[in-house]
């Protein structure tokens, strides 16, 4: 890139598009420089008079608009199909009549983007804060009540007098020449300190009314739509009901699924009880889920115990892998669960019948896993 | 003519030999395509006189020709009123035995709806004398006062025309299944008609201009024609799809029987056609800007958008009286009758007059318009 020589254009200012437009089939073809137009708002025909080649925005458009649906589409197949399958409304997770609002506004969103940005910033290179014409005397009013045609040099040395004689001779009511602006010095370094000062200041500005802001005022969210609606929140009152009670017990006789009324009276009657699950690989991986989720804050991962909330709690979990609580039976255990004991509340809610055999089977694995024997690591799981 | 007048004989032979309902079916069937083409062209030449536009003035005697078949049609709506106790359920007591429908009876009766149609009539047949009937006497006179007048009528026009539209739409179409509802019927209804209105046009202008009675309208008029008919396919999908979606949604058995209807089936596959060829292959074809001013493209995708308004109003019409998709010598000669008579009777307006509003002192502006 060598800099370039002489005026950047000539520049002849006309006072119709008419007469702009004429003017264009005058000079064009008897010029080998660029020729530009600059008017106040589109003129009709105008690009086809300056000859421009079709613009490939309609081509990125499309292929972007293809895009946004093909985007729009894996992100709804994944998240409502795969990944959080959620059936509302008795409507299969994967309903193509309830991905079309999404798909519809992605693609729209991802072709207009692509048809505003790629049109200022990639094909018209915006912003030219640097442009010649922005230096020039007619500016003001091209962006009001004239038209421009300018002959441009794209680096090559102009002819202002002939090029000035030829704008005429179409028609141009006044001539400018238009310079290049200077070439741009190194930037300053004092500028440059100033500007990173600048962006850091406004950088600690926000961040600081920001921490101030939430600290002083708290209690204003932006968006509380969610959060205000008319609706009862758990263990909240109502006057709806009569006994002042916004949650509801279910109705009485309810039995939840998976979850057989069975009469224990005690910790003996449940003693002889077998597990009903198989020790599989499947059952213990849930049996482990169940654990992890429901028991290991109390009795640890490792069923010590040492769980992330013993200290808190007061009582003492007992220790499940060694002295007593090795001795217990696939009853017992299975009985506490239900049932809780002392300080430990019952789960019964939480897991259904499976799982509680499952956790039952994942104590037994925790047991053994402390002494191990050889056979247990040869093909993994009995 | 040959086809006109055995078309005649069919329909005669139609009424005297058909079920009646399947005559009567027939008739509002092709009534309403041909009205609905032709307020969508008169909604075109109002749109032209609201938005002030110039480009399309040298073609606004097009649309206002094909606008000439609703004074017709209103009276074959008319005629069309012989049909209620055949087709319309809510006529008989039997039909107003189910709570939801003896609840409409208020607006489901005979004096009413027939006052309704004949007050729609009347409104339309006075729009296309003050729109259309202006424009033919400028032409003699170049009175400009004729666009300020239009300009100011024109709005009041479109009011009009989306109340009678939705009136049409829920008597004529919707009431065949008087139980069933939807607020947006009129407007799937208006967007079909628009669209066909589109088609038409396109279709007459390209056809007068290869017979060099529009010199001057170009590419580039072509081009907005063919832009409009692409912006309305997917109007008239959007709209299509967004009262299937709700109903879809909401699942009351008292909306989705309708679709229940015409989803399953050979009227499914009437669906598909019409969600495939009434939009998706049009607004494909239409997307190069290039092919919105290619003639002959343009004149295959106008031909198509009008059998797809007429495959739509089947799909409407058709179920609430058929089991099945029905097609034969009966609806043969209703095609053969109304297509006939309707291009003679356009084709014979436009040869009375000029194919251009030569008094129309924006025509020379019209004529230099450039994309
Ligand atoms: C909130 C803390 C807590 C949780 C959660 C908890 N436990 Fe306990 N668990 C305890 C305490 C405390 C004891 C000791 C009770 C006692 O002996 O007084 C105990 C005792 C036990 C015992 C020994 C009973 C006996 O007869 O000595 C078993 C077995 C047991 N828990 C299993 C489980 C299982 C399985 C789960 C998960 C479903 C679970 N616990 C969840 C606190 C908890």
């Amino acid at each position: 890139m060598n800099p370039a020589q002489g005026p950047f254009s000539v520049l002849g200012v006309f006072d119709t598009p008419d007469a702009l437009l004429e003017a264009i089939g005058k000079v064009k073809g008897r010029t080998g420089h660029r020729l530009e137009a600059y008017t106040p708002y589109p003129v009709h025909g105008l690009d086809r008079a300056l000859g421009y080649r079709k613009s490939p925005i309609g081509g990125m458009v499309f292929v972007m608009g293809l895009v946004g649906a093909l985007s729009a589409l894996v992100l709804e197949l994944w998240t409502s199909g795969w990944d959080y399958p959620l059936v509302t409304a008795g409507k299969p997770v994967v309903s193509w009549e309830a991905f079309v609002p999404i798909l519809f506004e992605i693609t729209v969103l991802f072709a207009a983007l692509t048809a505003g940005l790629g049109m200022l910033l990639l094909l018209n290179r915006l912003p030219a804060l640097r442009h010649p014409m922005l230096r020039s005397r007619s500016m003001a009013l091209l962006t009001r009540d004239r038209f421009g045609l300018a002959v441009e040099s794209a680096g090559e040395p102009l002819d202002p007098e002939a090029l000035a004689l030829l704008l005429e001779d179409a028609g141009a009511a006044a001539i400018e020449v238009v310079e290049r602006p200077p070439a741009p010095g190194p930037a300053s370094p004092k500028l440059l300190a100033a500007a990173l000062g600048a962006i850091l200041l406004a950088c600690l500005a926000a961040a600081g009314t920001t921490y101030w802001g939430i600290k002083l005022f708290p209690r204003l969210i932006p968006m509380a739509h969610m959060l205000d609606q008319p609706r009862l929140d758990p263990q909240s009152g109502s006057s709806f009901f009569a006994d002042g009670s916004g949650m509801r017990p279910p109705v009485a006789g309810t039995v939840s699924q998976g979850a057989p009324p069975r009469p224990l009276p005690n910790a003996e009657a449940s003693e002889g009880l077998v597990n009903p699950l198989p020790g599989s690989a499947a059952v213990f991986r849930r049996g482990r889920a169940a654990y992890d989720t429901h028991c290991a804050v109390c009795h640890g991962l490792l069923g010590n115990g040492e769980g992330s909330l013993t200290d808190a709690y007061g009582a003492r979990p007992t220790h499940l892998t060694a002295g007593a609580g090795r001795e217990l039976s696939d009853g017992a255990i299975y009985h506490v669960i239900v049932s809780g004991k002392n300080a430990m509340p019952p789960y019964s809610s939480d897991l259904t019948e499976e799982e509680r055999w499952a956790a039952v089977h994942y104590v037994r694995v925790l047991e053994r896993a402390l002494d191990a024997l050889d056979t247990d690591f040869q093909g993994g799981a009995r | 003519m040959l086809a006109g007048a055995l078309g005649l004989a069919g329909v005669a032979a139609a009424f005297f030999l058909c079920e009646r309902e399947r005559f009567w079916i027939n008739w509002v069937l092709w009534f309403l395509f041909l009205l609905t083409t032709g307020l969508g062209s008169l909604f075109l030449v109002a749109l032209e006189h609201v938005v002030g536009a110039r480009w399309s003035v040298p073609l606004r005697r097009v649309p206002e020709t094909i606008a000439g078949l609703v004074p017709p049609m209103g009276a074959a709506a008319l005629v069309g009123l012989l049909s209620l106790g055949t087709l319309y359920p809510w006529t008989s007591a039997e039909g107003l035995r189910d709570p939801l429908v003896a609840a409409k009876a208020g607006w489901l009766n005979e004096p009413f709806f027939a006052l309704r149609a004949a007050a729609c009539v009347l409104l339309w047949t006075v729009s296309y004398v003050v729109l259309v009937g202006g424009s033919r006497r400028q032409d003699q006179t170049g009175d400009p006062r004729f666009n300020r007048r239009a300009r100011r009528f024109a709005p009041l026009f479109m009011v009009i025309l989306g109340l009678t539209v939705t009136v049409t739409a829920f008597d004529w179409i919707s009431s065949l299944e008087p139980v069933w509802y939807s607020d947006i019927f009129g407007v799937y209804v208006f967007a079909g008609a628009f669209l066909a209105g589109l088609a038409a046009t396109t279709l007459f202008t390209l056809h007068l201009r290869d017979a060099g009675r529009l010199d001057g309208v170009g590419p580039d008029h072509l081009h907005n024609l063919g832009g409009f008919l692409f912006a309305f396919t997917v109007f008239w999908a959007y709209i299509g799809f967004a009262q299937y979606l709700l109903m879809w949604y909401a699942n009351i058995p008292e909306e989705v029987f309708w679709y229940g209807e015409r989803l399953h089936g050979a009227w499914g596959g009437i669906l598909l056609a019409l969600a495939l060829l009434h939009f998706l292959v049009p607004f494909l074809i239409l997307i190069p800007r290039d092919a919105k001013s290619r003639p002959r493209l343009l004149f295959g995708v106008a031909l198509l958008m009008l059998a797809m308004h007429w495959l739509d109003l089947y799909w409407m019409l058709f179920p609430s009286v058929a089991g099945g998709p029905l097609f034969g010598w009966p609806e043969l000669s209703f095609a053969l009758l109304f297509l006939s008579g309707g291009i003679w009777w356009v084709r014979r307006l436009m040869d009375r007059g000029e194919a251009m509003p030569v008094g129309d002192p924006f025509l020379r502006e019209g004529l230099e318009f450039r994309l």
